[in-house]
């Protein structure tokens, strides 16, 4: 049996449009190896930088808030992220744990 | 996503509602899934996968396709018999699990809204109760007044309907006790061994607030036992 932890995230990001603001909703689609949250997992970023929710442990959460800010920025409506293992040269970006996942990064808007 | 699915996600939430959203990661379109409705056109011929991943209630990609699947399933109920200390406790602590909790007290001056604001309270005998906040194989029984006029009806109960969990407050004195009552009333041996009496993983602590976070310990490893 699995409960649906259900983090509230949703309707946190409709109390955001409510207020206004440009919200990107970001799902983990995919994970390879040990990652900290599992598939499924969400996390919202709003145009103010704001962010709730996760997709890692906090090892890549920084790196999808700048991306979310630059979708916000782009015509596009979507994009898919991924992340690695971590290397030296992105030591803030990559996962510490060795694991892959993948990231959906998406609009909460009608289309234009 | 288009608000439209936003909003329909968060209702069908709040009415506790089983579903999934589908998202085609190339095109960026979301679709809502219901076990016993038919798909939209162009995502049809991947019906039999999209059902087999609700079912199996794991989030992922649709194998050789653009499709990912996140499933909505119902919180799994807890009934709470007691508006007690305890339960005060329990309710807080379980916020953040999404569990769907009722606390079932005939007595009215421990079932009040200033006690519980924001649980489901239901202010009658359990049979009674019962009627509004049936029992079954998917609920979760926690008997915690150690009254047994009050806990042995809903124990009963819950023995009948097969709640996955049940667990009673009070020493392992009281335990054997009430389940020679249960024995007299016609449940075997079987049935009063499901039963977790005393309540909650021991660990030392005997305080309200402790009690409930053993409690919640136990239940949560029910349920992943399950």
């Amino acid at each position: 049996m699995k409960n649906a932890f259900d983090e509230k995230i949703l309707d946190e990001a409709d109390q955001w449009l409510e207020q206004n603001k440009k919200v990107i909703l970001a799902t983990v689609v995919q994970t390879w190896g040990s990652s900290p949250r599992p598939t499924g997992s969400l996390m919202i970023v709003n145009d103010s930088g704001d962010f709730s929710g996760s997709v890692s442990g906090g090892c890549v959460e920084g790196e999808v808030v700048r991306q979310c800010l630059d979708l916000i920025q782009e015509e596009k409506k979507f994009k898919k992220i991924e992340f690695k293992v971590s290397n030296e040269s992105a030591w803030n970006v990559g996962l510490a744990c060795g694991g892959e996942i993948a990231i959906f990064l998406e609009k909460l808007e009608d289309a234009a | 996503m288009q608000l439209k699915i936003l909003k329909e996600i968060i209702s069908l939430k709040n009415s506790k509602k089983e579903f999934s959203v589908i998202t085609n990661l190339k095109t960026g379109k979301s679709y809502i899934f219901f076990i016993d409705k038919t798909l939209d056109e162009d995502i049809k011929n991947l019906e039999e996968q999209i059902k087999q991943s609700y079912l199996s209630r794991r989030d992922g990609m649709i194998k050789g396709s653009d499709l990912f699947v996140k499933n909505y399933h119902r919180p799994i109920k807890v009934v709470v018999i007691g508006a007690v200390h305890i339960a005060q406790f329990f309710v807080e602590y379980a916020r953040h699990l999404n569990l769907d909790i009722y606390i079932i007290d005939p007595r009215g001056y421990f079932a009040s809204d200033k006690r519980f604001p924001t649980a489901n309270i239901i202010n009658l005998w359990p049979k009674e109760a019962f009627q509004y906040c049936p029992l079954d194989d998917n609920t979760a029984l926690i008997a915690l007044t150690h009254d047994p006029k009050i806990d042995d009806p809903a124990i009963q109960e819950g023995l009948k309907q097969k709640c996955f969990y049940i667990g009673a407050l009070g020493s392992k004195k009281t335990h054997e006790n009430r389940c020679k009552r249960l024995m007299e009333n016609g449940f075997n041996e079987s049935q009063t061994q499901k039963i977790f009496g005393p309540i909650g993983i021991k660990f030392g602590g005997r305080s309200a607030p402790e009690i409930a976070l053993s409690i919640i310990f136990q239940l949560m490893t029910e349920i992943y036992k399950q």
